[in-house]
């Protein structure tokens, strides 16, 4: 397999990954809201 | 209103980033890193956007709610990119630069595209929500990436301190956040006091660079040995 392939196989590996790992984080959410991680304060929730 | 604890941890997330500005410049390694220091830099200019706008129009108020959303998008971009710009140092003796470049790109239009398709059933404020999803996907996607990448450094017995505590850093945040984003989901009646844990987050992944790039050398080592328990 040449190497473009296999940049194009570990790229989508590594969105089902993440991507499985967020729904599984999110699987037993209610849809709470979620913050960013920085240290600014959040805006209220819309 | 903002309280006393908000604006301690804010300001002490703003000193935190400059430091490290401070400390790369003091360090002359500033082009070295050029990526994560940007990301300090934007992270510094955005926070006195921030500040602007939260004493002009207040925190319910939907300029300071667009400014702090758009903003992270711009802030985890750029942060993505930085993540990448460690890829490229990591792997720059296989020469495989291009490479990475071609699975940066391929892997940021595939988590553009996987979160229109999400949210392209929400008509209302889509733009919005796009930005706010992509935020938090491109979040999951560093936590994975971040992990692939210290599987290869410790592959590849890579032994620069400064790097490895760069990228471990990164990895401490990445799977803080995850945590923070599953115990806010699962129990969100604990939400009161988990949403302090975001900004608590946001401080330390600047406060560990600054230590890192201050104490570190450049060319500081680590016996390889330290890294990952050889089975004998």
């Amino acid at each position: 397999m040449s190497r473009k392939l296999m940049v194009v196989l570990y790229a989508m590996l590594v969105l089902a990954g993440a991507m499985g790992l967020k729904t599984a984080v999110t699987a037993h959410g209610n849809g709470a809201p979620v913050l960013t991680a920085d240290g600014r304060p959040a805006p209220a929730p819309w | 209103m903002l309280g006393p604890v908000d604006w301690f941890i804010w300001v002490l997330s703003l000193l935190f980033e400059a430091s490290v500005i401070v400390c790369s410049l003091r360090r002359k390694s500033f082009r070295r890193y050029f990526l994560l220091n940007l990301y300090m830099l934007i992270s510094v200019l955005i926070s006195a956007g921030t500040f602007r706008l939260l004493l002009h129009y207040g925190r319910k108020s939907l300029e300071y709610r667009y400014f702090y959303f758009y903003s992270e998008a711009l802030l985890i971009i750029v942060l993505y990119f930085a993540l990448i710009g460690l890829y490229s140092r990591v792997f720059e003796e296989m020469r495989v630069e291009r490479y990475v470049r071609l699975g940066a790109v391929l892997l940021l239009a595939g988590t553009a595209c996987f979160t229109y398709a999400v949210v392209s059933q929400s008509s209302h404020r889509m733009l919005t929500y796009f930005v706010f999803e992509l935020c938090q996907n491109l979040y999951f996607v560093g936590l994975v990436l971040t992990y692939v990448l210290w599987g290869a450094m410790l592959k590849l017995k890579e032994t620069r301190a400064l790097l490895v505590q760069i990228v471990l850093s990164l990895g401490v945040y990445f799977s803080a956040y995850a945590a923070s984003y599953a115990i806010s989901n699962l129990r969100p009646d604990l939400y009161s006091y988990t949403y302090r844990l975001f900004p608590i987050i946001g401080c330390l992944l600047p406060l560990a660079w600054a230590y890192a790039i201050w104490r570190v050398p450049e060319d500081a080592r680590l016996a390889p040995a330290r890294l990952a328990v050889v089975p004998r």
